[in-house]
């Protein structure tokens, strides 16, 4: 992945991200860690092209994030599933293919459970989201993401409203998902998962980055902040 | 499975004890009454009661279709970034909130209608009943649209469904599975609601019996015979209600 973050600012009612700079090359899996407010969740919504930025501008692989193609390339897997509630697995993920990427229905049909069968849910496709676990719900959601064949997959705190077993169920799953060919980004509190998945890691304080470098940069924090929140987190 | 099935015995012992305490308790009023009650008088009464059902239920309709329609026009003024709409609406409910029903089909039958020429008072009065549900079903169209989270909405941006396939394939097949239930309970307020159009001599269930009791002057049976039909209407289309309610719960 190639990441260039020019002169990012993005504001709600008060500035989150302030003139943010930065760039990667190389890293295939990035994560982004920091502690509630510090701007990741924002960071994450605007490389997706979720949102747009109040100013500046984001290049991944050498194409803007506000320009039309990038929808089209990327996953994104929000905090909780958002699966739409009234559609089956399946259905979640034929529906889109079927509307937005004019696939037939038997191809759709083919690839939804392909994708399903990914994230081990076989026996679940015909259930609706209520009516499954939150981390099979919340892997329905990776494999829909998936389905689009985006390049790169963004989550954004996964597993934030899982328990501990689901937690760790989803990130198996998304650990297996590491030699298909994508490129992740994403934004966790679980850090035995960055150290397994990640191989590059952005640590973001009140907007802005303070560290960055691979996953070692955990064991040896340079700046208190880092120190403090590896206190916190463990 | 055992202890579903235990719990649902359970339910079913309690309903049942419920019912028949209900049944007791009407039992021992019907018994303290000095009078005899006779309900074969409304035997000569029975077209005119008939067709009392089939207008209250004509008119419920009726009334139900209309306020929807007037329910979701207003819900859409209301969501409008024109002041004024916003305004005019929040004034509106306030003042159906505080009206009763039967003030507001006196005022439309005698005061509104004839200044727009309309003495026409059953048409009045059916739409004084869709004028007074209106603010409550544009709360229900308001709840169930506000039921479809804002990232629900960012996932179809992403995916790039149209405005069309975005109406047609997720918005209104929830909207419409959460409007059901709280639908239904208007539709029963306006049931209920419909017997006031007796004031301006409309034949409802309420003005055909009556029409009856004041010919039979047996006006406690009329009442008794009044609300077993309500309840005949209400309860199943309350039982309806909760039916749906479950299948349909997101």
């Amino acid at each position: 992945m190639i990441l260039k973050i020019n002169n990012i600012s993005h504001s709600y009612d008060v500035e989150v991200l302030h003139r943010l700079n930065f760039s990667l090359e190389k890293y295939k899996s990035l994560a982004i860690i920091g502690q509630s407010g510090s701007g990741k969740s924002t960071l994450i919504r605007l490389m997706s092209g979720l949102e747009v930025p109040t100013s500046g501008n984001i290049l991944i692989n050498n194409l803007s994030v506000s320009n039309e193609f990038h929808r089209k390339r990327v996953g994104f897997v929000f905090q909780n599933h958002n699966l739409f509630p009234h559609l089956t697995l399946k259905r979640n993920i034929t529906l889109v293919l079927e509307k937005t990427r004019r696939k037939s229905k038997k191809e759709a049909e083919k690839i939804a459970l392909k994708h399903l069968h990914l994230l081990h849910l076989d026996d679940q496709v015909n259930k609706l989201p209520k009516n499954v676990s939150g981390g099979q719900a919340q892997r329905a959601s990776i494999a829909r993401a998936l389905s689009v064949e985006p390049e790169i997959i963004f989550l954004d705190e996964p597993t934030s409203s899982l328990d501990p077993i689901l937690t760790h169920e989803v990130l198996t799953a998304i650990e297996e998902l590491k030699d298909i060919g994508k490129e992740f980004v994403f934004v966790t509190h679980v850090l035995s998962f960055v150290r397994d998945f990640a191989d590059y890691v952005v640590f973001m304080h009140e907007g802005k980055i303070l560290e960055h470098g691979e996953p070692y940069i955990l064991d040896n924090p340079k700046t208190d902040e880092l120190k403090e929140f590896m206190r916190k987190v463990h | 499975m055992n202890s579903t099935l235990t719990s649902k015995l359970k339910d079913y012992f309690a309903y049942s004890l419920a019912i028949l305490t209900v049944l007791f308790f009407i039992l021992y009023i019907v018994q303290r009454q000095s009078s005899d009650f006779s309900f074969e008088v409304f035997a000569d009464y029975q077209f005119l009661v008939v067709q009392g059902i089939r207008n209250t239920i004509l008119v419920s309709v009726i009334s139900l279709f209309g306020s929807m329609i007037i329910g979701f026009l207003f819900y859409l003024l209301q969501k409008s970034k024109v002041r004024y709409f916003n305004a005019l609406i929040d004034v509106f409910t306030e003042i159906i909130y505080g009206t009763p029903l039967l003030v507001l089909i006196i005022v439309m039958a005698f005061l509104i209608g004839p200044a727009f020429n309309t003495y026409r008072r059953n048409l009045m009065g059916v739409l004084a009943l869709i004028v007074y549900m209106s603010p409550y079903m544009k709360n229900v169209f308001k709840s169930a649209f506000s039921s479809i989270s804002e990232e629900q909405y960012m996932a179809m941006d992403l995916f790039g469904f149209t405005s069309f396939q975005r109406y047609r394939y997720i918005i209104i097949p929830q909207v419409i599975r959460i409007l059901m239930p709280p639908m239904m309970n208007n539709f029963s307020l306006i049931i209920k609601g419909s017997a006031l159009l007796n004031v301006l001599s409309y034949n409802e269930i309420f003005f055909a019996i009556k029409i009856a009791q004041s010919r039979t002057f047996a006006f406690v049976e009329g009442y008794i015979l009044m609300w077993i039909l309500y309840l005949i209407i209400t309860i199943p289309l309350s039982q309806l209600t909760k039916f749906v309610e479950r299948k349909w719960s997101l």
